[in-house]
C-alpha cells in the first residue's frame, strides 16, 4: 500500500511500480507546487551490490489536468540513462563518494525531462545527475549535503530532483494484510475463532526502514493553470488533477548474446496511481492490471468499485457489532457518492465550508489539488477530516495520515458530506492502523524534495 | 534518448513492413517459443523489403499521434505472431508498431521454430 506491489502483473516488475503521489502547495515556496512520484516499493537499504536504480527502459511521467477531463494537458516526463565507469570491478564505489562526480562512483545514473503541454514537447533538462544510494559511512559519509547536490533547477524556476528517499508513507501492512487486522482494535477483530489477540496494540510501521525512488518536481504555480479563470479558492480552474504513469515499450526480447533485454516499439502504460489505495483496495484483483492502462478520464468504467467498496462490507464482518450502521448502509447497496466525490470528482463547493476542489463531472482518479488555497500553518495529518483544508485529500502533502483518512472515509465517516440523516459508527472516526507521521523515523525535510533522507544499509538493523 | 518516445507511433503509411527474408533470418536465431523474432533492422533493409510482400497487407499503429520522428533507423526490429492462424503479424522497430496480415509469412515462422526446423 498505498499503491507498493498493487496489481499481480506490476509487483513483478519493481522499476515501473508507482507507490505514491504527492501533490501540494510547498510551504516555504507558496506560490509553487511540489509535485511527487515514487517508484520502486520496499527497498531494503542494504540491496548491493547492485544498488536500486530508476529504470532505463522505462518512460515515467508526471500528469497535470487543468480542465477536468481526466486527460493530460501537461505531462512531465523522464528518461534515465546508467553509465558504468569501470566494468571490470563488481564493486558500486570504489571509495567515498564526496560529491556527485567523484571518479569513486562506477555506477551512475543521468537523467533528461521533458514538458509535453497540449501535445508539444519541449526538453527542460538532459544530462542531470541522480544521487547515489545511501549506502554508509564509508561509502557515503555526508548524504544528506551529497543528495542535496542532486535538485537542479530548470528553466521556468522549475526544481528537480530523482532519486533515493526514505519512504514517507506509513501503514501496517503486516497486520492489515492478515485479514483486516487493525493492531489497536483487535480484539474487537472476529478472528476466526482463532482467539489469537486478548488486547489492543500499538501498530507496526511495515515501511519504517524501507526506501523508494522519487521523481520530484516543484513548479510555479502559474505554469500549471491556464485557460479557466483561477486564483480564487471558489475557481473550479484552481484545481489541478495529478497522476503519475509509467510505460514500456511494447516488445522485450531476452538477447541472449548480448547478454541484455531488448525493447522495441511504442511506449506501452503499466503502471498509474492517483489518489492513495484506489487500485490497491478499491479495484479488485482481476482488473488491477488493467486499471494500470487506462487513462483516469476512462475512470467511469470503476466507478463502481468506488460507490460500493468491498471493504465496506468487510469490516462490519470483521468487526462484529462495532459497525452496525455502516452494515445496514452497505446492505442496502447505497452507492457512496461521499467517496465518489473525493476520490473520482473532487468535493464540490458548499459541502466544507471554504473549501471545493471539484473538477467536474468527469469521473476520473486524480490527486486534485485546490492551488489556491495556501499551506496550513498548523497542519493536520488527517487533512481535510482533521480541519486542515491544505491536506489530503486536497492533493497530498508527504506527511498526511491516508491510510486512517480512507479507512475512515470507508467506514462512513464521510457519508454525512452528502446525506445528512446518516449517523457513523461512533468506530469511524476512530479507526486506525495505529500509526501516525512520527512513525517515520527518517522523519521529512521542511524543503524541497521533501521526503527524507533515506537509510542507509550499514544502519539499518 | 527521444524526448517524447510516447509520441512518435507513425501514421498510417509511415512504416514500411519488413521483408520475410529478414523475418525468418531473425526467427532462425531465436530459439525461444512464442513466434517472436528479433533481428537489427539494419539487416533488414535492403533489396529484399521490395520483394515479397505482395500478399502482406501492412496497417501502422495508430493509438497514438505521430509528430516525432519514426525511430526505425537503428535497433532491433521485433516481430509477434501471437496467432499463426490469422497471419497477423505485429512488428516492432524503434517506437514503432505495425501491423501485417502475411499468411505465407506466418506458416514459414511458425514452421522455422518447430522442433524439427533447424535452430541457430
Amino acid at each position: 500500500m498505498s499503491s507498493h506491489r498493487e496489481a499481480p502483473e506490476i509487483s513483478k516488475d519493481p522499476v515501473a511500480d508507482s507507490t505514491d503521489v504527492y501533490a501540494f502547495v510547498s510551504p516555504d515556496a507558496p506560490d509553487t507546487v511540489t509535485l511527487i512520484a515514487n517508484y520502486i516499493p520496499l527497498q531494503g537499504p542494504a540491496g548491493g551490490p547492485n544498488f536500486y536504480s530508476f529504470g532505463d527502459d522505462v518512460l515515467y511521467e508526471i500528469h497535470i489536468d487543468n480542465n477536468g477531463d481526466g486527460r493530460a494537458d501537461l505531462s512531465f516526463q523522464f528518461r534515465f540513462q546508467t553509465k558504468i565507469a569501470d566494468p571490470d570491478t563488481f564493486l558500486y564505489n570504489v571509495g567515498p563518494i564526496l560529491s556527485l562526480d567523484s571518479p569513486n562512483w562506477n555506477n551512475r545514473q543521468f537523467y533528461q525531462v521533458v514538458a509535453d503541454k497540449n501535445g508539444q514537447s519541449k526538453q527542460l533538462g538532459s544530462g542531470l545527475a541522480c544521487p547515489p544510494c545511501n549506502i554508509g559511512p564509508l561509502s557515503t559519509p555526508h548524504y544528506g549535503a551529497l543528495a542535496q547536490q542532486a535538485v537542479h533547477e530548470l528553466p521556468g524556476g522549475i526544481k528537480v530532483f530523482a532519486g533515493q528517499r526514505a519512504d514517507g508513507f506509513y501503514v501496517d501492512l503486516g497486520a492489515i494484510f492478515d485479514l483486516g487486522d487493525l493492531r489497536p482494535f483487535e480484539n474487537l477483530h472476529a478472528q476466526y475463532g482463532l482467539g489469537a489477540f486478548t488486547k489492543p496494540a500499538a501498530g507496526v510501521n511495515a515501511t519504517a526502514q524501507l526506501n523508494v525512488h522519487s521523481i520530484a518536481l516543484q513548479v510555479p504555480i502559474s505554469q500549471l493553470l491556464w485557460g479557466s479563470p483561477h486564483g480564487a479558492e471558489s475557481d473550479r480552474g484552481s484545481v489541478i488533477g495529478v497522476w503519475t504513469t509509467a510505460s514500456r515499450q511494447a516488445a522485450q526480447v531476452w538477447d541472449a548474446r548480448a547478454g541484455a533485454s531488448v525493447s522495441s516499439g511504442p511506449f506501452r502504460q503499466v503502471s498509474r496511481l492517483g489518489n492513495p489505495l484506489v487500485n490497491e483496495v478499491l479495484i479488485p484483483l482481476g482488473r488491477k492490471d488493467f486499471w494500470n492502462t487506462e487513462a483516469p478520464g476512462d475512470d467511469k468504467q470503476f466507478a463502481s468499485y468506488v460507490a460500493h467498496p468491498e471493504l465496506a462490507s468487510l469490516l462490519p464482518a470483521l468487526y462484529p457489532g462495532v459497525f452496525p450502521n455502516l452494515a445496514k448502509l452497505a446492505a442496502a447497496g447505497t452507492a457512496r457518492a461521499d467517496l465518489e466525490a473525493i476520490l473520482l470528482t473532487g468535493i464540490p463547493a458548499g459541502i466544507v465550508p471554504g473549501f471545493q476542489n471539484y473538477t467536474g463531472p468527469v469521473q476520473a482518479d486524480m490527486l486534485r489539488l485546490n492551488t489556491a488555497i495556501k499551506p496550513s500553518k498548523k497542519p493536520s495529518e488527517l487533512g481535510v477530516i482533521g480541519g486542515d483544508l491544505a491536506g489530503f485529500p486536497n492533493g497530498r502533502r508527504v506527511f498526511d495520515d491516508v491510510v486512517s483518512i480512507e479507512l475512515r472515509a470507508i467506514a462512513g465517516a464521510t457519508v454525512p458530506l452528502v446525506n445528512p440523516k446518516y449517523t457513523p459508527d461512533a468506530a469511524a472516526a476512530l479507526v486506525t492502523d495505529g500509526l501516525t507521521d512520527s512513525s517515520v523515523p527518517s522523519g521529512y525535510l521542511d524543503a524541497f524534495p521533501y521526503l527524507g533522507v533515506p537509510y542507509s544499509g550499514f544502519n539499518v538493523s | 534518448m527521444s524526448p517524447s518516445q510516447r509520441q512518435a507511433d507513425p501514421s498510417p503509411g509511415q512504416t514500411s513492413p519488413p521483408s520475410r527474408r529478414s523475418v525468418l533470418r531473425g526467427a532462425a536465431g531465436v530459439g525461444a517459443a512464442g513466434f517472436v523474432a528479433a533481428v537489427g533492422v539494419g539487416a533488414a533493409a535492403g533489396p529484399a523489403l521490395a520483394a515479397g510482400n505482395s500478399r502482406a497487407a501492412a496497417q501502422s499503429d495508430t493509438a497514438r499521434p505521430a509528430t516525432g520522428q519514426p525511430d526505425t533507423a537503428a535497433g532491433p526490429l521485433v516481430v509477434y505472431l501471437r496467432d499463426a492462424a490469422s497471419g497477423e503479424l505485429d512488428v516492432f522497430a524503434g517506437t514503432s508498431h505495425a501491423v501485417i496480415r502475411d499468411h505465407e509469412l506466418a506458416a514459414r515462422l511458425t514452421s522455422a521454430v518447430r522442433p524439427s526446423a533447424k535452430r541457430g
